[in-house]
């Protein structure tokens, strides 16, 4: 049988159902305590995030130098480091999925806000307190181990040599989409209704995503795809190179969000055109 | 029934039957938020399923111990790190392993496999201090048996290669390897505290099976990072282990702070989530 079934009274009956626009400014939710537990998940939930894998990131280049006590084939290699960025959001977005919906990532949370699913509020917050979290994260690194960090480049994110910043960015930009989309289609409300609801499946293949995208792009920019690790490295690292590129970072993840957004809204769930239909139908009754 | 009932009273049964078709409507929640265990459960001492857990805790960190140990001897006998799995492969021995294990025991002891994890699941009241100490008892028996075996396999090259103990690198301060055990243990312990939680389960339509996925990638991506700096204790069972079977000074002189490490991080992660993630103190008393 149809998902779309035509009912006895002539209307159609869903299996699921798609929430409302979230309006832009709802002053209401800045009476509760979820959104600002929500923020604070972001914060601690980005701080884990940057802790992990900038210390990853590290302790690798330490274990492959071999001019200073490093071997060859040592450390965890740049598989290992994809592994814990994609394996990261992978888990984090597992713990903080209930709570703040799990974006850890400002352009996720842009793409989601162009989606109307998040306010203008919540979106602002959301992202400074990912890019208080990133600072806070990547300086416990440097705090271990103030020397290493700053002689192994403190894991920023800059072109490498050989790169244009055109070929950069737009190595920035289809990273981005391809997380973004990964997002919007794990929590489509029309395929979780098809998935049984088994939401806990949703950060399985975001992660993934993130895991993928590390593997193409490291040898480009060290993978940015998320705003707030770029900034968090840049500002404690604080080298001109790492600022040099560091617009890259932003420009790029914002508009491969944006495209994202646009392609799952307008192509592939055709929401515009479905409530142009219903403006229609509503003025022939 | 009886054994059923039982495993439910005292607490071993983590997944209640769930309540029948058209009664969950009468509650405003879809989830029913377990009371806090009592300190003292004398009860619990003259049930199966008691005895039966610290066993499967025992041979869940013997196995642990001795899959991971026996990889990292495997890793430092290779004459270089191209021939062997490599620090990656041990990320994964660990990682993999906690997930393999942790699948087999959610229903019997919770499947902790870790004091560190025992503790913050005590301090949140999920079981009893009865409990909790036997579990931290046979999880290091466990690890000194696991470790052991794998001496028994080679042991001249067992003490030549380190043993797999916990110790600070070499550039790092004590400091560090505090902080880096600290944070690696909230990671593994918030996580284990989402993975279990009362709420959550209620919303994904109660499939425990994937509980264990998160926690074992926790302990993996943890280990990716701070192999480095401290070998990643983040389980003070498997360091126990590791330095009692090798037995060198260098092993004991760091040894406290992969207890001290490990259990304040267990404690910051049970309160994150305890009071600030589900606000359960508030809620009481409203």
């Amino acid at each position: 049988m149809a998902k779309d079934v035509e009912g006895p009274d002539g209307f159609q009956t869903r299996d699921y159902e798609d929430p409302p626009p979230t309006p832009f400014f709802d002053a209401e939710e800045l009476t509760k305590w979820s959104l600002y537990r929500a923020v604070i998940a972001e914060f601690v939930a980005t701080l884990l995030f940057l802790y992990v894998t900038v210390l990853t990131v590290i302790g690798y280049k330490i274990q492959s130098d071999t001019k200073a006590g490093g071997v060859d084939c040592g450390g965890v290699g740049i598989l290992g480091i994809a592994w814990a960025f994609g394996g990261m959001i992978f888990i984090l977005v597992y713990c903080t999925a209930g709570i703040s919906g799990g974006h850890i990532n400002p352009a996720v949370t842009f793409g989601l806000f162009l989606a109307r699913k998040v306010s203008l509020i919540r979106a602002v917050l959301y992202m400074v307190a990912q890019c208080l979290g990133a600072i806070c994260g990547v300086g416990f690194v440097k705090a271990f181990q103030s020397s290493h960090y700053v002689n192994y480049g403190g894991g920023a994110n800059f072109l490498a040599d050989g790169y244009n910043t055109g070929t950069g960015l737009a190595a920035e930009i289809i990273g981005t989409f391809v997380l973004v989309y990964t997002v919007f289609s794990a929590t489509d409300p029309k395929r979780n209704a098809r998935d049984s609801h088994v939401p806990v499946l949703a950060p399985l293949p975001i992660g993934f995503a993130v895991f993928m995208v590390h593997l193409a792009t490291i040898p480009i920019t060290g993978t940015g795809i998320n705003p707030a690790r770029s900034f968090g490295a840049a500002v404690i690292f604080n080298k001109s190179k790492p600022w040099d590129d560091h617009w890259i970072f932003w420009v790029g993840p914002f508009i491969g969000a944006t495209i994202a957004a646009f392609y799952h809204q307008f192509v592939l769930r055709a929401s515009g055109s479905k409530s142009l239909g219903s403006f229609r139908s509503a003025a022939n009754v | 029934m009886e054994g059923k009932e039982e495993d439910v009273r005292v607490g071993a049964n983590k997944f209640p039957e769930r309540q029948p078709i058209g009664t969950s409507a009468q509650s405003d929640k879809d989830y029913k938020e377990p009371p806090p265990a009592p300190l003292f459960e004398p009860g619990e001492l003259a049930s199966w399923s008691f005895w039966r857990a610290g066993i499967a805790e025992f041979i869940a960190t013997f196995l642990f111990l001795y899959i991971t140990v026996l990889t990292v001897m495997g890793v430092k006998r290779s004459p270089n790190m191209c021939a062997s799995v490599g620090i990656q492969g041990i990320a994964w021995a660990f990682g993999g392993m906690i997930f393999a294990l942790v699948y087999c025991t959610a229903g019997i002891s919770g499947g902790h496999i870790n004091p560190a994890v025992t503790f913050g699941l005590f301090l949140a009241r999920k079981l009893s201090l009865t409990r909790a100490v036997y579990y931290i008892v046979m999880q290091c028996l466990g690890a000194i048996c696991g470790a052991g075996v794998v001496k028994g396999f080679q042991p001249k090259q067992y003490q030549a290669l380190g043993g797999g103990a916990n110790t600070i690198a070499h550039g790092y301060t004590k400091g560090s390897g505090l902080g880096a055990e600290i944070i690696g243990t909230f990671v593994l312990v918030y996580t284990v505290f989402s993975a279990t939680d009362a709420k959550r389960n209620a919303r994904d339509s109660h499939v425990p099976i994937l509980a264990p996925l998160p926690i074992g990638f926790a302990v993996f991506l943890v280990h990716l990072a701070t192999i480095p700096i401290t070998g990643t204790g983040i389980n003070p069972a498997r360091s126990l282990g590791a330095a009692i079977i090798f037995n060198k000074d260098n092993a004991w002189d760091d040894h406290w702070v992969f207890w001290v490490g490990p259990f304040i991080g267990a404690a910051l992660a049970a309160l994150y989530h305890v009071i600030v993630i589900r606000a359960i103190p508030f809620k009481s008393r409203s």
